[in-house]
């Protein structure tokens, strides 16, 4: 019980929630404003990581270097692949019939197509590096610096994000076409470039969130999809396309998450997080944190 | 009507033919191939037929895996693969009903996750029985097996054929286009889901049996890998999926690609495997079959 109450879990859920936030935020943003099931998302969180490991170990660049080196690949990722196949998929009446199956399969493909491109490139192995691993108290918490560091990078974009979309045009645009795509045309959004913009900002996120990871945990070409699931969870748990909620779900999740397996073991860790997808789809699937019906 | 049968006589008969040839590889191949026509049959009795599209199918390949797994040296073989799909219905009809409320993108994460769930609960299962993996010693040797992944995959193509001339295909037909439509004219909307639910879920959990034997192992990993569901599904799009002729295609399609790539790169088969799904959502949405028609990317 003792544990339970320790500061250091209270921490250890804080990190992991923010985390969860991170990612799934950015993914909320692409399937807010297009409606695509982005399940290559954990892959992108992977390409971030590759990019800080390669920048650290080919180049002696800082992670806080590779934090701006992945956002630029992440979103460079985006907007290939948003003119390459996303525009041409959000443009066709006939494909839009059944947008969101068919982004999901087109997603899986590049997410298939990126994880053996790095595993063709990087090789299979789990790869890690050494930073800020020295340890700081703070009364009973200790914490090395990586995680401090993770916390606070992860707190401050998902702050920045939220404003922007709060008080910047930009982010009102995105905001009105996750709210009501129709009504943004008709008062004179740009949608194309609103869309690229948020597929772009999205995958820029992932990448930045891959960084963070690739500071505490190793890395390999495989490691994205728990991440898409996460951030899957947390998104529905927060009502598809509900920006806020969905920072609020993350945290929640971690809380879940951390807590759960202290109070039972790891080995529950995936069916803790799978049984609280399931019985957020069956019972709410607006969302445990959303308003009133979605179109389903 | 003599058109789309053809295709099916051709893989009929190229499948009775197959044993007398004596090579072990080529009926391997051929069992690899059965299976999966089998699969992508059965699963399209849903996904094609509903527009509920299933990223879950492992779940009875697992489970019917699970079952013969279990029941190894207590039952006889026919008896196991039976009790394997009798079980992955039986699953299908007890999950169907909350599941098959939910809809579109929901439904098609809502499978995948139900999947995931019973393969951690499998494997948490099985830790506390002791045990980690289970070998299955005395399965029966591969021309059996054969046999019986042709007769599973006859038995799906012809189902799939008949299901969609019969009073339950034209409802589940009905019921893709329009549900409420659907069910205010009298279709019983959730009575057809169910029953396609589990119909598209009996032949799965007798392959994923099927498979075991022939690994001659069970392990939870392995046996409810999503990567079956996703294959199904690919296998489906390149195929395309709106008659009988989509899924023998597209199987066969991704056996030989498999056989010629997998073994020897298969990292770059799986590449190969991304950028053709790639291509057939976005150009070719009927799929082979399609082509074969004459029409490709119009729509049905």
């Amino acid at each position: 019980m003792d544990v339970l109450l320790s500061g250091q879990l209270l921490f250890a859920a804080l990190i992991t929630g923010a985390l969860y936030a991170l990612i799934a935020l950015g993914l909320n943003l692409v399937y807010g404003t297009m409606r695509l099931l982005n399940v290559a998302h954990g892959d992108l969180v992977m390409i971030g990581a590759y990019v800080a490991f390669w920048g650290l170990t080919l180049f002696g660049l800082s992670p806080v270097v590779g934090l701006v080196l992945a956002a630029a690949a992440g979103a460079l990722l985006g907007w290939l692949t948003y003119l390459g196949l996303f525009r041409r998929l959000l443009a066709s009446p006939q494909l839009m019939r059944r947008l969101e199956g068919n982004s999901l399969l087109l997603f899986f493909g590049i997410s298939v197509i990126l994880q053996n491109l790095a595993s063709l490139a990087f090789t299979a192995s789990a790869r890690g590096y050494q930073f800020m691993d020295q340890v700081y108290r703070f009364g009973d918490v200790a914490l090395t610096g990586n995680r401090i560091f993770v916390l606070v990078v992860a707190v401050a974009i998902c702050a920045a994000v939220y404003l922007l979309l709060r008080f910047h045009v930009f982010g009102l645009a995105i905001k009105a076409l996750i709210e009501r795509r129709d009504a943004a045309l008709i008062v004179g959004v740009d949608i194309d470039r609103v869309q690229l913009a948020a597929i772009c900002l999205g995958f820029a996120i992932a990448a930045i969130a891959g960084v963070l990871v690739s500071t505490t945990e190793q890395i390999s070409p495989f490691m994205g999809f728990p991440f898409t699931i996460s951030a899957f969870v947390v998104i529905i748990l927060g009502g598809l396309g509900n920006i806020s909620a969905g920072l609020v779900a993350g945290l929640l999740l971690g809380v879940l998450e951390v807590y759960g397996v202290a109070l039972t073991s790891a080995a529950y860790r995936s069916v803790l997080i799978y049984g609280v997808f399931i019985a957020i789809l069956l019972v709410r699937p607006q969302g445990l944190l959303g308003r009133g019906s979605v179109v389903r | 009507m003599i058109r789309s049968l053809a295709l099916p006589i051709l893989f009929g008969l190229a499948g009775l033919v197959l044993p007398f040839t004596g090579s072990s590889y080529l009926i391997g191949v051929g069992f690899a191939l059965c299976c999966s026509i089998a699969l992508v049959q059965s699963w399209t009795v849903l996904s094609a037929m509903t527009g509920y599209v299933s990223l879950g199918h492992a779940v009875f390949y697992g489970l019917g895996a699970y079952v013969v797994a279990l029941s190894w040296g207590a039952l006889p073989m026919p008896v196991g693969l039976l009790l394997a799909g009798g079980v992955a219905g039986v699953f299908a009809l007890l999950v169907g009903m909350p599941v098959l409320r939910v809809r579109g993108p929901y439904f098609v994460i809502l499978t995948f996750g139900l999947a995931e769930l019973v393969k951690y609960l499998v494997i948490i299962l099985e830790s506390e029985l002791g045990s980690f993996s289970r070998l299955m010693f005395g399965a029966p040797d591969l021309g059996v097996l054969y046999a019986i992944a042709f007769a599973l995959a006859a038995i799906a193509t012809a189902g799939a054929l008949l299901i969609r001339r019969s009073r339950l295909g034209r409802g589940l037909l009905a019921l893709r286009e329009n549900e409420e439509a659907a069910e205010t004219v009298g279709v019983p909307v959730v009575r057809l889901k169910l029953v396609a639910f589990a119909l598209s879920a009996v032949i799965p959990g007798v392959v994923g049996g099927l498979a075991a034997m022939r690994t001659t192992y069970f392990e939870p990993m392995q046996a409810f890998d999503p990567t079956v569901s996703f294959t199904i599904v690919t296998m489906a799009v390149v195929g395309g999926s709106d008659d009988a002729r989509g899924p023998l295609l597209g199987a066969a399609f991704f056996t030989i690609l498999s056989e010629v790539l997998w073994a020897r790169l298969p990292q770059v088969y799986m590449v190969v495997l991304g950028l053709l799904l790639i291509l057939f959502v976005l150009f070719i949405p009927r799929g082979l079959a399609g082509i074969f028609a004459g029409r490709p990317g119009k729509a049905a």
